[in-house]
């Protein structure tokens, strides 16, 4: 547990932890007309004591926007990670550990797979299935999912060749028992760095498709779309863009620390 | 070896291009035959949309629509765009070489900062050099590339006026016109690259620093100068290279952003163009050839590292 | 007149996270002009980093030269403390005064310059040479260290040499300005027995040559006998002990000296002995040390093991399609029997085929064909469902004790696993018999709830033999179980697995690269070359009497840890091992054996 006490160990840590609570708490004590209520008199306000992070082009709050931004960030992000995991971990796992020709054949798909920029898969899911939440969310999903099968079935594979997997082998442990006892547990650690780092770049996703309009749809609170109304007032009110710039740094910033120092505590020698 | 190799990474790229169209023409018909709708609009006469339907071929099992979209690829026929009533392939050329421009340029100015970057920051692993550029990394890569395309905008051509914010000029016409126009996006993407690699180059750079032929080298009295910039860094250099090719998936991921944010009539914007409208035969052209060129990079880079590397080139 | 070096009240430190590390400490010893000194000791004893910081290489490692002084006598006589030098002048008298030579041939070449490039830039940095000077010069080192073709070898690139070659390459890079003094840290432990001889031969006759002084580094403390002038043993970064290599071995002082020399088996001490004896070690509680030699061990004249023409081939795969092009034949028509309580040694040098051997038994890789019988059982005819109760008499102890336990899981769970996979003890049932276990390999049962890493590498390797124990196998197959331990906690696993066998009747196919070792544990020995068994035998018959020119090389390239048994003053040249891969549709020869004795079978080249 030493490891998290280091500098950098501790702002992932509180940065987590924060975005954490701002998505879940934020909407409860935030009511929904907040983010929505537009105020045209104050239209394009900078940071006031009334708005701190000021108003955006309709007279919005970006404070109460930016606040429920996060839960739809890490909803978003959360499950398209999820679903990358429940269907590339037994795929990868299977791939690494059976090898030969189920290896070949999945193999090949996910190297075909990995062809296209992510960006671009999910981009082009996202627009044929019709953009909103839920197609957001298989999009980024899809897309993300030969990433981790490759990942899973690297260490798989490394750890399915070491002494131990034999020695149970030879001791009389079935496939399955090799699988969820031995190599799950082993490859654990990986994927959940890779899950904190997939979360991350998951967030970068969702903004992305926002900001081009082919993920979150208006008038949801999104940090992607929030960008994307600020770039007209730009001159005249950078602070719309900044907001919402900075609440994707600072969350993908804190989940990339994380990740770096999850490796090393995850390290069962680091204890 | 290498010429069985070559073969062998050949035939595997055929292989995957034709996985690729599959993929493509998969992702494409998920929705039945919208391109009828799409030319007619929803509101249109229902027997002039069958007889576009049957016309355009769209009735035909979904294998017969496959062969001939595959088919006329191979003969040239790539289709007309329907939002840009052009053929594809005219459109298609045009945009890639507008591209191209800019995955240089922003390669170009990624690797030359994040080779000696990542090094620097390997040679003095966990001190302050190390921290501040890998921080300094960590925040580059946090960032979403469009805000870093905002904060340019703003900054260069807004408040500086050094760069135009916005536009395509064909280099044929003004060539120091398409380097400027190019400029702000290439370093936006630039920057998000570097990010990534220094990381890269950083972490490879502290493996090969410890490896014995680094010690080896010391002891024979070599200045620290030569045994990092030359005995490590000729051993970096094939995985840096090779990891930067990987990166050019992601480039052509953020371009359909980054040239739309600049407006920069590339692969990029023209695909975007192709989404928003849901021009089918144009999405399924672009969608192939981004992976296509993305496949194609990585063989090269890899047929680059068999140059590169002795091991692997007698091996 | 001067000591070429006098390291005087050395201590080195590394600052980490959680304080700093005292890595040598109070460290004073002197090499004379012309001298071999052995640094010798365990793991963790200081003797690379002493080594290093006589170079000031420590400093690129993270640690620091924190008081003490290390004088050296530079060419020109005059006195020089590395440890106040300047950079510059450090750089000035690394690789130009003094050389150095590194434990791994594989990575100490960079493998991507020709070995010109590294055997010439040390000759232009120093000694100002232009380049095809020091090309001429380059090939003149090549041939002093006896490299067949040296023209060709220099514009090839390292991953083209052999490991020994290599290792000859990165010798004459440290010889090449013909520094006073060579430091050799663990030279030759990354490889085979008979390579290891010739590299200890070459840097003999190049320190008589030269008239050079050497500093050697290593934990073996045969190599020691056959290298030293004099040594110094080192333990937890202080010295024991220093003195002639004379009386160091014969007239020990110190507790840790005796005990590290007790442990270590001495080839040809067990001539004339009847069965495998225990190692007499020193300080031990056990009692049993002592009689052991005295009990008779559980042998019974009854077949357990019975391999017939076992083969097993690796295909190579190459062209475009991916097509098996041709063979590595690992083992090719092995035969051999083993009887209930014994042990069989099969012994031989890297890729000759002896772990393939036992993992074929097994069956954790496919043979080829052949059959093995278990106890009357044929192994190979069985179908999965069987062969998984069959494993249950055949149990593994693996090389590695770091990579052989799963670190996720509880030891008392590791143990268990064979228990629970049989459904042969459950609950407190369970519970007891793992306990027994812990007991039987001496491992404290405060250790049931722990995890691998927060053990030592013997204590794993106690749980790995806890593990094959557990379902009361007949046969183990130890594969180099005790090679990657230390001297003394190799006595002491190897008098636990005989202390086993004793009590268990177990019968052990031991796979080792040692022969010392091979010697002191097993009543039969088979010699492993090429996938062959070469000579068969018991052992006293293959120590005693080897009849094939392969063991008798192999024999005669195992250091003594006996320095009046000096072995390597003159060049040593052996065979090159040539490959076994053959094309594919390659019929192999059938292994004829010739009897020269009862039970003694010779292969017939």
């Amino acid at each position: 547990m030493k490891k998290f006490r280091t500098s950098k160990g501790l702002i992932g840590v509180v940065l987590v932890a924060l975005i954490l609570i701002v998505g879940l708490f934020a909407p409860v004590f935030i009511p929904p007309e907040a983010a929505t209520a537009m105020n045209m008199t104050a239209r394009l306000s900078p940071p006031t004591w009334d708005h701190p992070f000021g108003t955006d082009q309709l007279g919005r709050d970006l404070f109460y926007r930016v606040m429920l931004g996060t839960q739809t960030s890490l909803k978003i992000a959360g499950a398209a990670v999820l679903m990358s995991i429940v269907i590339g971990l037994p795929l990868g796992m299977i791939s690494g550990y059976a090898g030969g020709r189920t290896d070949n054949v999945l193999m090949r798909l996910v190297d075909t797979l990995l062809a296209f920029p992510a960006l671009l898969l999910a981009l082009t899911i996202s627009a044929i299935l019709g953009p909103n939440l839920q197609n957001t969310i298989i999009a980024i999903g899809i897309a993300f999912t030969p990433y981790l099968a490759r990942i899973v079935r690297g260490e798989a594979l490394r750890v399915a060749q070491m002494p131990y997997v034999e020695a149970a082998r030879s001791s009389g442990t079935t496939d399955v028992m090799i699988l969820t006892r031995h190599i799950l547990p082993n490859i654990m650690p990986a994927v959940i760095v890779q899950g904190t780092i997939s979360l991350a770049f998951a967030i970068l996703a969702e903004a992305g498709l926002s900001f081009l309009g082919l993920g979150t749809q208006p008038p949801a609170a999104s940090w992607g779309l929030m960008i994307q109304a600020s770039r007209d007032y730009l001159d005249i009110a950078p602070w719309t863009a900044l907001v919402p710039g900075l609440a994707v740094a600072l969350t993908v910033l804190g989940l990339n620390m994380f990740g770096d120092v999850l490796r090393d505590v995850l390290d069962p020698r680091s204890k | 070896m290498s010429l069985t190799y070559v073969l062998n990474r050949l035939l595997s790229v055929i292989l995957t291009l034709f996985l690729i169209t599959l993929v493509t023409f998969g992702v494409t018909n998920i929705l039945p035959g919208d391109v009828a709708m799409m030319i007619m609009g929803t509101q249109s006469n229902p027997e002039a949309m069958a007889g576009l339907r049957a016309s355009l071929g769209l009735d035909d099992p979904l294998i017969v629509q496959y062969g001939r979209w595959v088919g006329g690829m191979l003969t040239g026929d790539w289709g007309n765009s329907l939002i840009f009533r052009q053929p594809i392939a005219v459109l298609l050329g045009e945009k890639i070489a507008a591209s191209a421009i800019i995955v240089v340029m922003s390669m170009t100015i990624a690797l030359s900062l994040a080779v000696p970057l990542g090094v620097w920051a390997a040679v003095h692993r966990d001190k302050w050099q190390d921290t501040t550029s890998s921080s300094a990394a960590l925040l580059g890569v946090s960032l979403p590339d469009f805000f870093w395309g905002i904060v340019m905008i703003l900054v260069f051509a807004r408040w500086l006026g050094w760069f135009p914010s916005s536009g395509f000029v064909d280099p044929a016409e003004d060539f120091m016109g398409a380097l400027r126009h190019a400029f702000l996006p290439s370093l936006a993407l630039g920057l998000g690259l570097m990010a990534h690699l220094t990381r890269m180059t950083r972490s490879t750079m502290t493996g090969i620093l410890e490896q014995e032929f680094i010690r080896v080298a010391r002891a024979k009295g070599l200045a620290e100068r030569v045994v990092v910039w030359r005995y490590g860094l000729a051993n970096a250099i094939g995985p840096v290279i090779t990891i930067a090719g990987l990166q050019v998936g992601y480039l052509f991921g953020s371009i359909i952003v980054m040239e739309s944010l600049f407006n920069y009539t590339g692969m990029g914007w023209l695909t975007y163009q192709a989404l928003l409208n849901r021009d089918m035969p144009l999405i399924q052209a672009t969608v192939f050839v981004i992976a296509a060129v993305v496949m194609l990079t990585n063989l090269l880079v890899d047929l680059l590292y068999l140059a590169i590397d002795p091991r692997i080139r007698l091996d | 007149m001067n000591a070429l070096v006098s390291v005087d009240h050395l201590r080195v430190e590394f600052p980490t996270d959680g304080g700093t590390v005292v890595a040598v400490q109070d460290v004073s010893f002197a090499i004379e002009p012309g001298e071999t000194l052995c640094v010798v000791g365990e793991s963790g004893s200081g003797k690379s980093v002493t080594s290093l910081s006589v170079m000031r290489l420590v400093e690129f490692g993270g640690g620091t030269i924190a008081s003490g002084s290390l004088s050296f006598t530079r060419t020109d006589g005059t006195q020089l403390d590395v440890a106040k030098a300047s950079p510059q002048v450090m750089r000035r008298l690394r690789g130009n005064e003094i050389g150095m030579i590194f434990q791994e041939p594989m990575t100490a070449l960079n493998p991507v310059f020709t070995i010109e490039r590294q055997l010439t830039d040390g000759l232009i940095l120093h000694k100002g040479l232009t380049r095809e000077a020091a090309r001429a010069r380059a090939l003149e080192l090549l041939q002093s260290v006896r490299i067949p073709e040296p023209e060709r070898r220099l514009r090839q690139y390292p991953h083209e040499l052999s490991g020994g070659m290599r290792q000859r390459v990165v010798i004459a890079m440290a010889m090449a300005c013909e520094p006073r003094l060579l430091i050799a840290d663990e030279p030759t432990t990354a490889l085979d027995v008979t390579i290891q001889a010739e590299i200890l031969a070459l840097i003999n006759r190049l320190k008589r040559e030269k008239g050079m002084a050497v500093l050697f580094i290593t934990h073996d403390m045969a190599v020691v006998a056959q290298m030293a002038d004099r040594v110094v043993v080192m333990n937890a970064g202080k010295i024991v002990e220093t003195g002639t290599v004379a009386d160091i071995f014969e007239k020990p002082q110190e507790d840790y000296t005796k005990s590290l020399l007790a442990a270590v088996p001495k080839l040809g001490e067990m001539a004339g002995k009847a069965v495998p004896e225990k190692m007499r070690l020193i300080g031990d509680a056990d009692a049993r040390a002592v009689e052991a030699a005295k009990t008779p061990v559980a042998r019974k004249p009854e077949v357990l093991l019975d391999v017939r023409n076992l083969t097993t081939r690796f295909p190579v795969k190459g062209g475009i399609l991916r097509r098996t092009v041709a063979n590595v034949h690992a083992v090719e028509d092995v035969s051999f029997t083993i009887n209930v309580g014994e042990t069989l040694a099969l012994v031989g040098e890297s890729g000759c085929g002896k772990s393939s051997c036992g993992r074929s038994i097994l069956r954790l890789i496919e043979p080829e064909s052949g059959e093995v019988w278990l106890g009357g059982r044929d192994i190979g005819a069985l179908n999965a469902f069987d062969l998984r109760r069959a494993r249950a008499d055949m149990q593994m102890v693996f090389q590695d004790p770091f990579a052989s336990l799963n670190p996720y899981r509880r030891l008392k769970d590791q143990v268990a696993e064979p228990l629970t996979n049989f459904g042969i003890a459950k609950g407190p049932a369970l519970k007891a018999r793992v306990l027994d276990l812990f007991d039987r390999v001496q491992l404290p049962r405060a250790f049931l709830n722990r995890f691998p890493h927060e053990l030592s590498g013997g204590q794993r390797q106690r749980v790995a033999i806890a593990r094959a124990l557990a379902v009361n196998p007949k046969l183990i197959v130890a594969d180099e179980a005790v090679s990657a331990l230390d001297v003394s906690v190799q006595a002491q696993v190897l008098n636990l697995m005989m202390d086993l066998q004793t009590d268990l009747g177990l019968s052990y196919l031991f796979i080792s690269h040692d022969m010392a070792v091979v010697e002191r544990v097993s009543h039969y020995v088979g010699v492993m070359y090429l996938g062959r068994i070469v000579e068969i035998g018991p052992r006293a018959a293959i120590f005693g009497n080897p009849q094939h020119a392969y063991t008798q090389a192999l024999l005669s390239a195992v250091p003594v840890a006996d320095p009046r048994q000096r072995k390597f003053r003159d060049d040593v040249r052996f065979k090159p091992i040539t490959s076994p891969i053959f094309p594919t549709g390659h019929a192999a020869e059938p292994s004829v054996y010739f009897e020269v004795a009862p039970s003694h079978l010779v292969l017939q080249n």
